[in-house]
Parts: structure tokens; C-alpha cells; sequence
């Protein structure tokens, strides 16, 4: 590895190859980047609405469109598809046309990105609103119409398939890691969305089938799609950072199958108890301990890597490698609060509490958005061909980011043991733990705000970038 | 694993196993329970829902219920708590959602479990005034108001019966009236019909002291 093809240290690459590959792929890695930040924005926006309606249920109420029903499913499902499934397409097509060498292969096929790309918003935009005006499926994850989630797939397969091909028109004969995870991850998504789909919302089975079905698509979506593509990016990535090499490869071909055999099994948790038969809830114990393996397996390999200790740069990429690391951080909390949620007396306890979203949350805005966040930052100066990203508003949406999460999810931990408790107590009436829950609330409502903010910084800072404004202000020697 | 087409069969035969396991098997076993005969009346448990309790599924499902609700009774291995909070009278089993479109079983309690609530509140009026105003019945509830699921209209000649009893602030001004619409009947008709107090086979409801364990 004497080259580093994908090195996010654009000043450094001066290979045309790089240029034609980067040039192949702009367009549309800049326009599912692009928007994938606006959703997360909107999103934001919506999750810190939620929580102040948690403290204030009369906020905005008596307006059918914004009730806590409509907004949740909504903002949910934007951070899932709007942005962190957009932004794994963006950061997928880019770390797959870099790894293989190669730029794209013509510029029909820029223009078929392109149209995906703006099929795909348009989905997600037409799905929002739909779930706003009433008209939501009420299957958790999957609330979009069936149009509009028939739109979201068709979309992922148009531009999915020129990921997986890319591989194998790769240059070099033997594959990288980064590859094999990128693969799994683009090949499972339309398996994962279509299977859940046809058999939830667009012909859905006898109800009492679908309790397995909906925690199997809940866990699958991020295991099997989101965390591959976010992983992806750590073996793509760290390795060129830190300028060293990724040895240890067995060790990460052990994570990888592990993590292909038991991630599908992840979200059986959510049955735990349930209706369902007995050993389904024997499973979701086995699976829930057991996925601390790949996990614990990708981040050894992955945060024991060290780097060059002549490395100097820092700059904007100072922000890419705290992402990355904090991403496996978040990874292995989730891992283990999920091992321990799927006790059976700590799950009897804390199942429906809080407790279940901080899981989600570490995932989502975690595990999945900080190394995507990484991607993003990585990708867009080699893209652009200049220095663009402003590192003062970088480290401010790096900061915000971090105390934002790791703060709503530390309260949302003990805002759920302590509602988890008090349930177990049936002398306790309901309504008494509804209201011993509101100084939780409030601070959640807190730790909402930091993150909304750190999303509009990013969302100012990659205007900026985009709009050349950082480059003008100030000129490189 | 350098090649696509040995990478995509490991992938697929490694997909295989949780897709078999969550999606197949669910479908082909509990995918074909059916209904069970009532030793009592004669009927089918469990019943099937009138018209208006299909229909309000639908509103169930579009006004995001789920986001705060379950329906689920947990099983007492895993903890008695739900029981013992009058959530219901025995753990919920597969074949309880047999008659529903979408299986509501729930993530979160922001609210209480609804699987029984036909059982434990089976007044509608108690439900009208509890969606337009959830505080006014339930002081310092986090439940939103549903207030657009009803309409306040002038009276025409005699008041409705289906109009609410609202008091205080809640009460609209002279001449006028509030009424669910018809979303409002069709949800608190679901609501309602939303009981499974009875046993079933492999659920049997455990009289006091004398449980038929199985």
C-alpha cells in the first residue's frame, strides 16, 4: 500500500486517475451529501420539537399535522432514510469508485445517478408529508406510503448496483476489507427493505406474524445496511489517515462473518417476552450477548490501529479521524447496553422504557452518522478540488455533536432505570412516574438543542463549502 | 473472498439464516394460526372486529398511536409487572392478533399498554372526553390533545347525543356543541373492542390460586 488511493489528504494527490475517478462521481456524491445533511437538519429540528412536547404537551398542539403520533414516525424515518441512508449511498459510491481504481463508467451513468438521486428525495419529501397529512402505515420504520417506499427501493437499486459492480471492475486483484463490508452492505439493503416491506405495508402477512418480521427489519436496516457501509468507511479511511497498514486482516475477515451471521439476528430483542414463541425469546437472549463478538472485534481491530507518528497534518481533516474513533466508541456502547438489555430481567425492567431509545439513538446518530460524518468531511475537498470546509465551524459541529449525543444518551439511560424501577413497582401509579420523568425530559429537551445546532453548523459550514465562500475569505498561499 | 461472485454467495448463505429464522418461519408457522372456538357463546376467539373497529386501525395506525403505546402483555418469566399493573390478565400470544391489519405490539410506553383497554375502560364516553382533553381525565398526562378528531358546531335545534360533556375551559361557548367525528367513533371503537381477557389454548387465564399451568 505505498499509494494511498483514497487518501482524504487532497493536497497530497496528484494523480490524474484520482481526478477522472473523482470527477465520475461528483455530481451525485455531492447531490445525496448535500441533501442527506438538509434532511438531517429537518430532522433535528422535528426530534427537539418532540422533546419539548414531552415537556410541554400542549406545545403547538390542536394542529393535526404536527401531534407527537405524526412527528415522531416523521423525524424517525427522516433520520433513517433522508439522511443516514442517503449519506451511506453518497459515502458508498465514492469509497467504491475510489477502492477500485477506477472512475465510473460513462457519463450516461452519472446522469442514471443523478436521477436516482433526485427519485429518492423526491420519496423521502412526498413519504414526509404523507405521514404529516395522515397518512402513514403505522409499521414502525416503514410509516412511508407504499408509493413511496416502492420509490425509496427502486431508487436504491438504480444506483446501488453501480456500488456492487464497481467492485468488480476494481484494479487491484485483492480485495479490501472496506470492500467486502461495502458490498454485504449494498447487497442487503434492497433484500432487508424489500422482504419488510412486502410483507408489513404492501401485502402485509396475517398480523400475528408480524412481530418477528418487525424487529428482524428494525435490527437488519442498521446491522445489515447502515453499520457495514459505516464500518466500510472506518477500514476505507483509518488505514490512509494514520498512514499505516491494515494489518490484522484475519481478524477483520472474522468480524466481518461474524458480524454477516449475527447481525441479522440483532433486533430479536425487541421480542423479548413478547408474543411470540418460546424460543424466539431464548434466540434474542443468545443474539443480543453474541453480538457483542463482531463488535467488539471490528473496534479492536479497527481503533488498534496507530498511527505514523511522523504525521503532522492536521487542519480539516482533524475532524475525520474523531469521527471515526467516536463512531466505534458508540458502536461498542450500543453493543454492550444491548447485550445487557437482553437479559431477560434487565429487558423486564427497562424493555419500553428510555432505555430502548438511547439504544436507537447510540446507533443511529452513533454509530452510523459520526463515521458518515467522517466520509463527508473526507470526501468533499478531494471532490471539489480545494481546501473548503471552514475548521472552526468543523470542530464546532465535531464538539456539538459528541456533547450532544453521548448527554441525551447518558440521560436517557437513567431517565429509563429510573421509570424502569419505579414501573416494577405496581403501588406506583402510572401518572406519578409520568411526572417524576419531567426533570429527564427537560434536559433531554437540552441535549436536543446541542444537537440540532451542531446539525445547522454543518449544514452552514457545507453550504459554505459548496458556495466557495471559505476560499475566497481566505485565499491559500 | 476477492471474487463478487464468492463474496455475494457467502453473504446470501450468511443472510439466509436470520432471514429464515425471523421472516420465513413467522410466516409459514405463525403466519397460519386461526381462530379458536368459544366453549362458552359459540364463537370465535378471538372475535372479529365490527366495521368501525377495522376502520379505526386505520386511524390508529395514521395518528402514530404507537409511538407511545404497546400491546403487548410480557410474559411472567420474563416479568410479572405488566399483569400486575391490570395491563391485562394473562401474556399476550400470537394468535391475539390474529383479527388486525397491522400487528401494533409497540416500542415504547410513553403512554399505558392498550391491549386490554376495551377490558379496563370500556366507557366510549370516558374515551371522547380523554381524546379532546387527555389532562381533563387524567391530570398531568403527557397525552397530546386530539381535538381534530372532532368538530364544535353550532346546535341545531335539540343538542347531540354524541356531544361531550365539557367543563370548564374545555367547554365550548354558548349555542355550540363538540363531536367526534367519524375517525373519533371508528378509533374509540377499536380502542374498545381491544380486549383479550378470555383464554385461549396456549394461553390459559390463571384463576386465583388455581393457574392451569402449561
Amino acid at each position: 500500500m505505498s499509494h494511498h488511493p483514497i487518501t482524504p489528504f487532497h493536497d497530497k494527490v496528484h494523480g490524474a486517475d484520482l481526478r477522472a475517478i473523482d470527477a465520475s462521481v461528483r455530481l451525485p456524491v455531492l447531490m445525496l451529501f448535500g441533501n442527506a445533511v438538509h434532511w438531517l437538519v429537518v430532522a433535528s429540528l422535528l426530534a427537539f420539537v418532540l422533546s419539548v412536547k414531552l415537556i410541554a404537551p400542549g406545545f403547538l398542539g390542536g394542529i393535526s399535522f404536527l401531534t407527537y403520533g405524526r412527528l415522531a414516525p416523521a423525524a424517525r424515518d427522516l433520520f433513517l432514510y433522508g439522511w443516514a441512508s442517503q449519506a451511506a449511498l453518497a459515502a458508498g459510491i465514492w469509497l467504491m469508485t475510489r477502492l477500485s481504481g477506477r472512475p465510473l463508467g460513462n457519463s450516461l451513468l452519472t446522469i442514471l445517478l443523478v436521477s436516482a438521486a433526485v427519485f429518492w428525495n423526491v420519496a423521502v419529501l412526498l413519504g414526509t408529508l404523507a405521514v404529516f397529512a395522515g397518512y402513514g402505515t403505522g409499521v414502525e420504520w416503514l410509516e412511508y406510503p407504499n408509493w413511496a417506499s416502492a420509490m425509496l427501493l427502486l431508487s436504491f437499486l438504480l444506483i446501488g448496483i453501480w456500488a456492487v459492480l464497481q467492485f468488480d471492475r476494481r484494479i487491484n486483484p485483492r480485495a479490501e476489507v472496506a470492500q467486502w463490508f461495502l458490498v454485504a452492505g449494498f447487497c442487503w439493503f434492497p433484500w432487508v427493505y424489500g422482504t419488510a416491506n412486502l410483507l408489513l405495508a404492501w401485502k402485509p402477512v396475517q398480523a400475528s406474524a408480524q412481530g418477528p418480521i418487525q424487529s428482524w427489519y428494525c435490527g437488519s436496516l442498521l446491522t445489515l445496511w447502515l453499520l457495514p457501509v459505516a464500518l466500510g468507511a472506518g477500514y476505507a479511511l483509518l488505514p490512509r489517515l494514520l498512514e499505516c497498514h491494515m494489518n490484522r486482516r484475519n481478524l477483520a475477515a472474522l468480524g466481518f462473518w461474524t458480524l454477516l451471521f449475527l447481525g441479522g439476528w440483532n433486533g430479536m430483542e425487541r421480542l423479548l417476552g413478547g408474543p411470540v414463541p418460546a424460543w424466539m425469546t431464548s434466540a434474542a437472549v443468545v443474539a443480543g450477548v453474541l453480538f457483542l463478538i463482531p463488535a467488539s472485534i471490528v473496534a479492536i481491530n479497527l481503533l488498534g490501529m496507530r498511527p505514523d507518528p511522523k504525521l503532522v497534518d492536521k487542519g480539516e481533516q482533524g475532524v475525520v479521524l474523531p469521527f471515526l474513533r467516536h463512531g466505534l466508541y458508540a458502536l461498542i456502547a450500543a453493543a454492550l447496553l444491548g447485550a445487557l438489555c437482553a437479559l431477560p430481567s434487565v429487558s423486564g425492567a427497562l424493555r419500553f422504557t428510555a432505555v430502548t431509545e438511547a439504544k436507537a439513538q447510540l446507533w443511529i446518530l452513533g454509530a452510523i452518522s459520526f463515521p458518515l460524518f467522517g466520509v463527508l468531511y473526507a470526501c468533499l475537498p478531494p471532490l471539489l478540488g480545494r481546501d473548503c470546509w471552514c475548521p472552526a465551524l468543523s470542530g464546532r459541529h465535531l464538539w456539538l455533536t459528541f456533547s450532544g449525543l453521548w448527554l441525551l444518551v447518558t440521560l436517557m439511560i437513567l431517565g429509563g432505570l429510573f421509570t424502569g424501577l419505579a414501573l416494577s413497582d405496581p403501588s406506583v401509579s402510572f401518572l406519578n412516574i409520568t411526572s417524576y420523568s419531567y426533570p429527564f425530559h427537560v434536559l433531554e429537551c437540552a441535549a436536543q438543542l446541542l444537537l440540532l445546532a451542531a446539525a445547522v453548523i454543518l449544514g452552514w459550514n457545507l453550504s459554505r463549502a459548496l458556495a466557495g465562500d471559505y476560499l475566497t475569505k481566505n485565499p491559500r498561499k | 473472498m476477492h471474487r463478487l461472485p464468492t463474496l455475494l454467495s457467502g453473504i446470501f448463505l450468511f443472510f439466509m439464516t436470520s432471514w429464515y429464522g425471523m421472516v420465513a418461519y413467522p410466516v409459514l408457522g405463525l403466519g397460519r394460526l386461526t381462530p379458536v372456538a368459544d366453549a362458552e357463546t359459540g364463537g370465535a376467539l378471538p372475535a372479529a372486529y365490527g366495521g368501525q373497529a377495522v376502520a379505526g386501525q386505520r386511524v390508529y395506525a395514521t395518528e402514530g398511536c404507537i409511538s407511545c403505546h404497546s400491546q403487548q402483555v410480557r410474559q411472567t418469566s420474563v416479568t410479572p409487572t405488566d399483569i400486575e399493573r391490570g395491563w391485562g390478565v394473562r401474556p399476550s400470544v400470537a394468535r391475539d392478533y390474529l383479527r388486525d391489519s397491522t400487528a401494533f405490539l409497540g416500542t415504547r410506553r410513553l403512554g399505558q399498554d392498550l391491549s386490554n383497554v376495551g377490558a379496563r375502560l370500556p366507557d366510549a364516553k370516558w374515551h371522547y372526553k380523554h381524546l379532546y382533553h387527555p389532562a381533563s381525565v387524567c391530570e398531568g398526562s403527557l397525552m397530546p390533545s386530539f381535538s381534530n378528531l372532532f368538530v364544535t358546531r353550532r346546535i341545531q335545534g335539540q343538542r347531540s347525543e354524541e356531544a361531550l360533556d365539557l367543563t370548564g375551559a374545555d367547554a365550548p361557548q354558548e349555542g355550540y356543541e363538540v363531536v367526534p367525528t367519524a375517525e373519533a367513533k371508528n378509533l374509540v371503537a377499536y380502542l374498545l373492542a381491544l380486549r383479550h381477557d378470555y383464554p385461549l389454548p396456549e394461553a390459559p387465564v390463571k384463576k386465583s390460586g388455581s393457574g392451569a399451568a402449561k
